[in-house]
């Protein structure tokens, strides 16, 4: 087994988790990946063709609610936290370009 | 300097009654004490103007419960209307809520009175309270030790006895193992007891909210509070019963189950010593105490690895510059944006984990990891099912180990989840679990033990508890506090 990730596997990675990475991180998670990996492969080392989910511990009965209008937010209250915002907008950087 | 926070809560309750104190002289004796322990940063945001006025308004209402006037010290990754919830991180630096969580809502009509937000790890990631972007918290037992995490600061909070209660949230550990390295008693609750709606999600099939309180009795009071169904959280139950009512009750007779596991060579001898004494104690009340083997135990930390950071992966996507939370500046475009955003408000460990877990939910690796450990776990809940169809009850240590130095395995990337080999399997079966303190190391550091229900069978870890707690008669209030630095 090798012993750590190549640089393309960590940016593939990077780039799903839509985190910027640099040089130096890059190779430091060429190592750390890789052991938290191989730990996690040893469940995949389990002999056991078994389909029966665990998806949450305990399945509540789906139940039926009334089909009421809620509260309302105020829109000023929802965008208090907002970093850029344009009246009652959020402002969004450039969505197509070149760059 | 008063000393009414010292007082047993129904001590406390009696003196309020008869109007000889006022919420108000808690709070001003609570926020003394924050000052005199400041240097443990217990606490990310204080909030003593808003306790003050809301103390004032106790002062002339009914008193309607045990809780009524005490302070409290929520985590904080617990959102509270318009007081700062980060969890920790530097991307919610500066968030303020605009609702409370369910919790707080029921914390809030029960009559206690929040004074601050509780240190953590980032996010609830880790278990030392050392990922926090506030700073480490510190163990009241021993300054230069770690208070356990991640609800590292509300155990030092209930530790230092700087607020009788605190709310911790726990996914594979973070109440059970601070609470046995600052000596106090934390319990994850079944999951769904307590609803989820407003806890920053961490992993959502293995988050619970649940107390941190100085005796078993106080914290079966908070889980009184607290517990019950939420039509914010489909996951949450409606369950609500008297959780103290078998406190007192006679033990003889209770069978009890120690897996196998529990007892490894991974496990200091000191703790296993004392946990053996608890196991001598209970023999002769004529318990059964038997080991037994729990499925799949030993492979808990990979499974917890997958689904909690596949889990993860996901909820902190919604972390993205845009709608909330830190934005990085002058953005090229709005990819740049996602990217410098998460890089720079994120850290080490957060970061981490959320690369692992978009790699295991990525493509073929869903089928070959995350079916995997849900079917894994499947088989290791019914295992631990079984095992209750014969026994009340399960226990063991909580932790491997007593109190850490400060600084130690910051930057391991598996060490980090070593400490929690045995509070996890309890978030992976979704059961009850409590951190009980049952004596001392040599060096005079708090030894827990964990305490493991059937589901929703919270009361009869409290029976338990309460009879060894009585039994052993700990004084589990920190000596070493002043003269460690």
């Amino acid at each position: 087994m090798k012993d750590k990730l190549t640089k393309e596997e960590v940016l593939h990675v990077a780039n799903l988790a839509r985190i910027e990475i640099t040089e130096e991180e890059l190779e430091s998670y060429q190592v750390k990946l890789k052991e938290l990996l191989d730990q996690v492969n040893t469940v995949n080392e389990i002999d056991d063709n078994n389909t029966d989910y665990l998806i949450a511990p305990w399945q509540n009965n789906s139940e039926f609610r009334e089909d009421s209008v809620g509260g309302m937010l105020d829109p000023k209250e929802v965008l208090k936290n907002t970093p850029r915002k344009s009246g009652n907008y959020i402002e969004v950087p450039v969505v197509i370009s070149n760059e | 300097m008063s000393k009414y926070l010292d007082l047993d809560l129904v001590e406390i309750n009696k003196l309020l009654k008869k109007k000889e104190i006022t919420p108000t002289d808690l709070v001003l004796e609570c926020f003394d004490r924050i000052e005199k322990n400041k240097d443990l940063n217990c606490f990310i945001t204080l909030n003593k103007e808003e306790a003050l006025k809301r103390a004032k308004e106790l002062e002339d209402k009914e008193i309607t419960s045990l809780t009524y006037g005490i302070p409290i010290a929520i985590k904080d990754n617990i959102v509270t209307k318009d007081l700062r919830t980060t969890a920790a991180s530097k991307m919610l630096e500066n968030f303020i809520p605009i609702y409370d969580a369910d919790v707080i809502k029921k914390i809030n009509d029960s009559g206690m009175i929040i004074v601050g937000k509780a240190n953590m790890d980032e996010f609830a990631m880790g278990s030392s309270t050392q990922t926090s972007y506030f700073g480490h918290t510190k163990n009241p037992w021993n300054k230069k030790l770690v208070p356990g995490g991640s609800s590292g600061g509300s155990a030092a909070v209930v530790s230092a006895r700087i607020t009788p209660i605190a709310l911790g949230s726990d996914t594979g550990g973070s109440i059970r193992q601070p609470s046995s390295f600052c000596g106090i008693v934390g319990l994850k609750p079944t999951y769904g007891r307590v609803s989820r709606y407003g806890l920053i999600a961490f992993a959502s099939s293995l988050d619970q909210i649940g107390p941190m309180t100085r005796n078993v009795y106080e914290n079966a009071v908070v889980l009184n509070t607290i517990c019950g169904k939420s039509k914010n959280d489909l996951t949450s139950f409606d369950t609500s019963e008297d959780f103290t009512r078998l406190i007192g009750e006679d033990i003889s007779g209770m069978k009890i189950a120690i897996p196998n596991f529990y007892v490894n060579d991974a496990i200091d001898m000191e703790i296993k010593n004392k946990l053996n004494d608890v196991v001598q104690i209970l023999k002769s009340k004529n318990c059964t105490v038997d080991y037994v083997d729990i499925d799949y135990i030993d492979k808990a930390v990979p499974l917890y690895q997958i689904i909690a950071m596949g889990e993860a992966s996901s909820n902190l996507a919604r972390f993205d510059g845009i709608r909330y939370g830190y934005s990085y500046e002058n953005p090229k475009n709005i990819d740049d944006l996602y990217l410098k955003t998460r890089r720079f408000g994120f850290g080490n460990e957060v970061k981490r984990r959320i690369m692992i877990g978009s790699y295991l939910l990525s493509g073929e690796n869903a089928t070959t990891y995350y079916n995997k450990a849900m079917a894994i776990r499947n088989k290791m809940r019914n295992s631990f099912l079984n095992v209750f169809k014969k026994y009340d009850l399960i226990i063991g240590p909580t932790a491997t180990t007593k109190a850490y130095p400060l600084g130690c395995d910051l930057d391991d990337a598996v060490k980090a989840f070593m400490d929690d080999i045995l509070t996890i399997p309890v978030n992976m079966a979704g059961l009850p679990g409590m951190n009980l303190p049952i004596g001392f190391s040599i060096d005079h550091l708090p030894i827990g033990m964990q305490i493991i229900g059937a589901p929703f069978d919270e009361a009869k870890i409290y029976k338990l508890g309460s009879f060894i707690e009585k039994e052993l008669n700990l004084d589990l209030t920190p000596s070493g506090g002043d003269n460690n630095d």
